[in-house]
């Protein structure tokens, strides 16, 4: 496997060239953070901008969230496989023309999930360090290695999109996919009584701050009044309430139906570790099985709910 | 121990279709409970938190003056959930008001002065309690030549009329109505009101100015009396922004590190002038 | 001043004599998180970083029911707003605050009251606590509160100091009803604990980073730093997500919302944040802010220069790192308080 070393050296390259060669104004990138265990999005503009794009682990924000605002300038994206699918989806939802967008895939073997990697390292990290397979954490007087395979995201655990092949150039290695998520848990939710289901629902919300971080940094919220700040009609309270809050995630849910990438920027966004995905991955599971359907990785197939054809099913309208 | 976020409770006594599009509508509450009129002791220029239970609470500058007593008047443009739920109160319906917030126009510093009142639009209302505050027998000797410029952009959004058409008949205070463009019927003055105010300013030395009017009133008006020699200091203006508390405590009205509803509404342009434009 | 050992063997009687005529609030672990929260004192911990949320809630919950009313013409003042939450007001002790945090409070009490009005729902919860800090031997990477004004053994906004101590606590009281509190106490015996204050509090300092300067964000008019180009690169990447905002200690703006049933209804704040851009949208459509740029800077302003203007030249950041830890995207207070002071 490509050091990552090589790769960020290949990342930085293929940042100038989008940019020397005119297709794209600003690179979307990762840089180095101010802290342990984290990157910076970059927006890098000129080629000294460039000299500043890394790779990590930790790189969990989905740059393809900044598209949509960016939609009038030609944009390139240093994007792992999800991050492209999103960007794919922006596109076939008209948010963005597809002319703008210079998708610059990386090939990618998951991501930290932070929460796992504090389950098996809770002191302090003062400086952390890594490569691709291993997480180096230094604190007061000690030092530990953790291989990453075994505190990846959920969603990287299942990703199907490891290489990005729909980008318009892939660098690095390429990966092969991982087993497809079997949803087997959602199976047991399922069979679940309304009642049960509700509470496990609240409980699973019920430290929400409604800071609505994952829906700012998901690249599909990209609605430019989400429902809940809608005030004419005001259809959700602004309290803690935890019918209102239950709402704002199910609906949120609802609206990424078959849209969702499983990115995990959601969670990852997260000030208080909600699962937010999981509203999502059942609403995946069911496009699934209903279409067939599987977002992002097709730049001309349309979503599944954003179509309509007369010969629909429509048995359930009665 | 005081509760600012209380309203007083008011029985809504006259409501009154000020415009022609019926947008504007001025509100005349009595206090409910005896005490609280003095409670509610303000100046020209202070707002209020007009409280309707269930609704909310718009922040609305006190149209009537403190020597007007028994009663507080409000002129309401119909923009938002509020607003609109107001329009379509009775007469004897329950509301409250909470106040008064913010500071009033300087008066009391500006005694031995000539005064330029200037009003835009709906703006008027705080320049109404002013006006009508000046022009009592014991506060008009303490003035020199006051002149009110007002303009509005058809006659039928002219608020006050009968009021400023009184005002028209004193020799104590120059007049001058103006609407944007001509219109059948009007025998007043045509003109956008910085061109008006450019005829008929004094001259700067030993006078203010007090503003009150849309953004863009301000922007064209503000440039004609700094031509005409008038200093940033006295130029007084009243901001708007968005508020809920009014106490200077929930944080979103502020420009810079002053807080509209608390440190403001008044605030004159040498002030506004070190601040970031966030209003 | 007073001051206190409390042994190890003695901490459980100790923290239980804090829950008798007072409802106390001590760092626990809620569901993962520690957390300043109503504490079962077998379970309070005095080995930890800082909790996860700030303890501004405690005076200032995230949501807080102001007043209701009724709408039933047959009893008395139907449609009148009477005041909720401010009768029988608990009377707590806090235990546990890291001397950053006492410090936001302390910023929080001087908006709330302010110049000209008193909120008396947090003014009642404030004034009837008893705050016992405890003071910090090993600050955390992210944390700076000695480059904003602050100490890890800081005493300000506190009635009592406690510092860990051979398993168990030093403490002295900082203010006279700290003093008071002391007195009625099981599980102290008197004691000795400057020296060893002293001594403790020299070590944390020393492993603290470098004080941020700040002298030219103090020297600079308003729009000289309003107009640096800096502020374009660090709203580039915010996602005006409100995470900075709801964690900080000394952030306190709020929402006020009506919400009514059959029968009346209820007037009541929330937390509210100055990254979105409902916050400070007109009614008439208008937003004096209304784009990320003038929202970020917006609220490092509010931290670092408009709070200092208005308390004293006293900083509205405390250093307590959560921002900085919590952020999604990695935007840096100390870095950005770097960039506006050079």
């Amino acid at each position: 496997m490509m050091s990552l070393e090589d790769l960020i050296k290949k990342i930085q390259e293929a940042a100038k060239r989008a940019l020397k060669e005119g297709k794209a104004e600003v690179v979307l990138g990762y840089q180095a953070g101010t802290t342990p265990m984290a990157v910076a999005p970059l927006f890098a503009r000129t080629e000294g901008d460039c000299d500043k794009l890394v790779w990590s682990n930790f790189a969990k924000t989905n740059l393809s969230t900044y598209l949509p605002e960016l939609k009038d300038k030609k944009v390139a994206i240093i994007a792992k496989g999800c991050d492209a699918r999103s960007a794919v989806g922006q596109v076939v939802e008209h948010q963005i023309p597809r002319e703008n967008v210079y998708v610059i895939g990386v090939p990618c073997t998951g991501m930290v999930d932070l929460e796992a990697l504090k389950s098996k390292e809770a002191r302090p990290v003062a400086a952390s360090d890594e490569d691709m397979a291993t997480i180096k954490l230094r604190g007061d007087g000690w030092e530990t290695n953790i291989a990453k395979e075994e505190i990846l995201r959920r969603n990287c655990k299942t990703c199907i999109c490891r290489t990005p092949k729909m980008a318009d150039e892939v660098i690095g290695d390429e990966v092969p996919s991982m087993t497809p998520d079997d949803y087997a848990d959602l199976k047991e939710l399922a069979a679940k009584s309304p009642e049960e289901k509700m509470a496990y629902f609240k409980g699973m919300v019920k430290d929400c701050l409604r800071c609505y971080a994952c829906r700012n940094a998901c690249p599909l919220c990209y609605c430019p009044v989400c429902f809940v700040d809608e005030t004419r009609p005001q259809w959700l309270g602004k309290s803690q309430d935890e019918m209102d809050t239950f709402v704002f995630h199910l609906l949120r849910g609802f609206h990424c139906a078959g849209r969702c990438t499983g990115c995990g920027a959601c969670e990852a966004a997260c000030p208080v570790g909600i699962k937010v995905r999981e509203f999502n991955r059942i609403m995946e599971e069911e496009v699934q099985k209903d279409w067939n359907y599987i977002p992002g990785l097709d730049w001309e197939q349309k979503p599944p709910l954003t179509t309509y054809r007369p010969d629909d099913e429509a048995d359930f309208i009665r | 121990m005081h509760n600012p976020y209380l309203p007083y409770p008011v029985r809504l006594a006259e409501l009154r279709v000020e415009t022609e599009d019926k947008n504007l509508r001025t509100f005349k509450f009595e206090f409910l409970n005896p005490g609280d009129e003095e409670k509610f002791a303000y100046m020209p220029g202070q707002f209020a938190e007009l409280s309707v239970p269930g609704q909310g609470e718009i922040p609305i500058g006190i149209a009537s003056s403190p020597t007007e007593k028994g009663h507080v008047l409000f002129t309401v443009n119909r923009v938002g959930q509020v607003s609109s739920y107001m329009h379509n109160m009775k007469e004897g319906d329950i509301m409250g008001i909470r106040g008064p917030l913010g500071h009033p126009y300087p008066l009391d510093k500006l005694e031995g002065k000539n005064l330029i009142i200037i009003a835009g639009g709906f703006a008027v209302t705080t320049l109404r309690s002013t006006i009508v505050w000046l022009l009592q027998p014991e506060n008009r000797p303490k003035y020199g030549k006051i002149t009110f410029v007002y303009g509005a952009r058809n006659p039928g959004l002219l608020l006050y009329e009968d009021q400023w058409r009184e005002w028209q008949k004193r020799d104590d205070i120059d007049v001058y109505v103006t609407i944007d463009r001509e219109a059948p019927g009007w025998d007043g003055k045509v003109g956008f009101v910085p061109a008006v105010t450019k005829e008929v300013c004094p001259p700067p030395e030993n006078t203010a100015a007090i503003i009150c009017g849309p953004p863009i009133m301000i922007k064209f008006t503000q440039p004609v009396l700094e031509e005409a020699g008038f200093e940033p200091e006295n130029i007084i203006m009243s901001l708007e922004n968005r508020m809920k508390c009014g106490l200077g405590i929930c944080g979103r009205c502020n420009v810079g590190p002053e807080y509209v509803c608390k440190d403001g509404p008044v605030f004159t342009l040498a002030q506004l002038n070190k601040l970031p434009r966030e209003y | 001043m007073a001051e206190y050992i409390v042994k190890e063997s003695a901490l459980k009687d100790f923290f239980k004599s804090l829950t008798e005529g007072r409802k106390l609030l001590a760092p626990v672990e809620v569901d993962g998180k520690l957390q300043m929260a109503e504490a079962d004192p077998e379970n309070i911990s005095i080995n930890y970083t800082n909790t996860h949320m700030s303890p501004k809630s405690a005076f200032f919950p995230q949501t807080e029911r102001l007043m209701a009313f009724h709408n039933d013409a047959e009893k008395s003042d139907p449609f009148v707003y009477k005041p909720l939450g401010l009768d029988n007001v608990d009377q707590t002790v806090l235990f546990g605050i890291r001397p950053c945090d006492a410090r936001g409070l302390v910023v929080d009490n001087l908006v709330f009251q302010n110049n000209r009005f008193t909120d008396p729902y947090w003014k009642t919860k404030y004034e009837s606590s008893i705050k016992i800090g405890l003071a910090c031997h090993n600050p955390c990477p992210q944390c700076f509160c000695t480059s904003v004004g602050g100490s890890p053994f800081g005493e300000e906004g506190l009635d009592v100091l406690a510092v860990v101590k051979d398993g168990g606590l030093a403490l002295k009281s900082v203010t006279a009803e700290g003093e008071e509190f002391l007195k009625g106490l099981k599980g102290t015996e008197s004691g000795d604990t400057s020296a060893t204050m002293d001594e403790l509090k020299k070590a944390a300092e020393a492993k603290m980073p470098a004080a941020i300067d700040q002298t030219q964000v103090e020297a600079r008019e308003i729009m000289d730093i309003y107009n640096q180009p800096h502020w374009q690169e660090t709203a580039d990447r915010c996602l005006n997500c409100g995470v900075c905002t709801f964690v900080c200690p000394t952030c306190h703006c709020f929402d006020i919302q009506d919400e009514t049933s059959a029968k009346g209804g209820v007037r009541m704040r929330n937390w509210d944040t100055c990254m979105s851009w409902l916050y400070s949208m007109h009614g008439t459509g208008h937003n004096p802010r209304p784009t990320k740029t003038e929202r970020v800077r917006q609220r490092f302003m509010h931290k670092l220069k408009y709070i200092p203007m208005k308390q004293n030249g006293n900083c509205g950041c405390i250093g307590c790192g959560r921002c900085v830890t919590m952020c999604p995207v990695n935007i840096d207070i100390r870095e950005v308080a770097r960039q506006m002071n050079q």
